[in-house]
């Protein structure tokens, strides 16, 4: 359901873009993710950008759709909207058990 | 060689003051025609351009990454695909050549006016530079 398109690894990100999706998807406790580096296949690096009608990398697939780069993957997070759309994916985000666990305190 | 600006707003600084954000004009020539292309497209009420070349190992000038900011009523209704993928039309040519990354910040005039603040970009990490080195 989560795939991403990015450069280097999400144990080892080679660039600071790519490194925010991934950071921003563990901040939600997702780890278990389809992760192409693009930098290991040139043709996997402007084909992706064709297939997408989109410049850059990183780009980010849920179910298969593209919702985008590391901008608006960020203002998704910061609006909650990210949290939505894993629900739709059937993924609880672990921000929603940090927010219960800072209820109960 | 710039002087540091002192100003609010996050995203200015020494770059942006040599870019001439504030000043509307200065710069390199992509910056110039990267803020002519939005401005022509989106008839921005505030917009920012920022060359951050240097921050990814290129020297100062080399204008390949950017970042910008355009507060426009295009964007009104739109979701941000949509809204990123009017920025990236209006750069198409600059995209397909020298420009190497852009950090797009969209928000409608309402927007902004209720929140003038915006996130700076992440760190570089190296990219293909990086990569390179490990073989």
């Amino acid at each position: 359901p989560v795939v991403v398109f990015m450069k280097g690894s999400p144990a080892q990100p080679l660039c600071g873009f790519s490194n925010a999706v991934v950071q921003i998807l563990r901040l939600h406790g997702v780890e278990d993710y389809r992760a192409h580096d693009v930098l290991q296949d040139p043709d996997l690096r402007q084909g992706i950008k064709n297939y997408s009608n989109w410049p850059t990398i990183p780009q980010v697939y849920l179910n298969g759709e593209f919702v985008g780069g590391c901008d608006i993957l960020l203002q998704m997070h910061q609006n909650g909207d990210l949290v939505e759309e894993l629900k739709k994916l059937g993924i609880r985000s672990a921000l929603l058990d940090a927010e219960k666990d800072q209820e109960k305190k | 060689k710039s002087p540091l600006s002192c100003s609010p707003s996050p995203m200015r600084g020494p770059l942006l003051a040599a870019a001439g954000g504030a000043m509307g004009g200065a710069g390199g020539p992509l910056a110039r025609t990267i803020r002519a292309k939005l401005t022509a497209a989106l008839e921005p009420t505030h917009l920012e351009v920022r060359d951050d070349s240097p921050r990814h190992g290129g020297p100062p000038g080399a204008e390949t990454h950017f970042g910008v900011l355009v507060v426009s009523g295009h964007f009104a209704g739109l979701p941000l695909l949509q809204r990123h993928r009017l920025v990236h039309e209006a750069l198409r040519a600059e995209l397909a050549g020298p420009l190497h990354a852009l950090q797009v910040i969209t928000r409608t005039p309402e927007q902004w006016q209720s929140d003038p603040h915006a996130s700076p970009p992440p760190p570089c990490l190296g990219g293909s530079k990086r990569e390179q080195r490990h073989r």
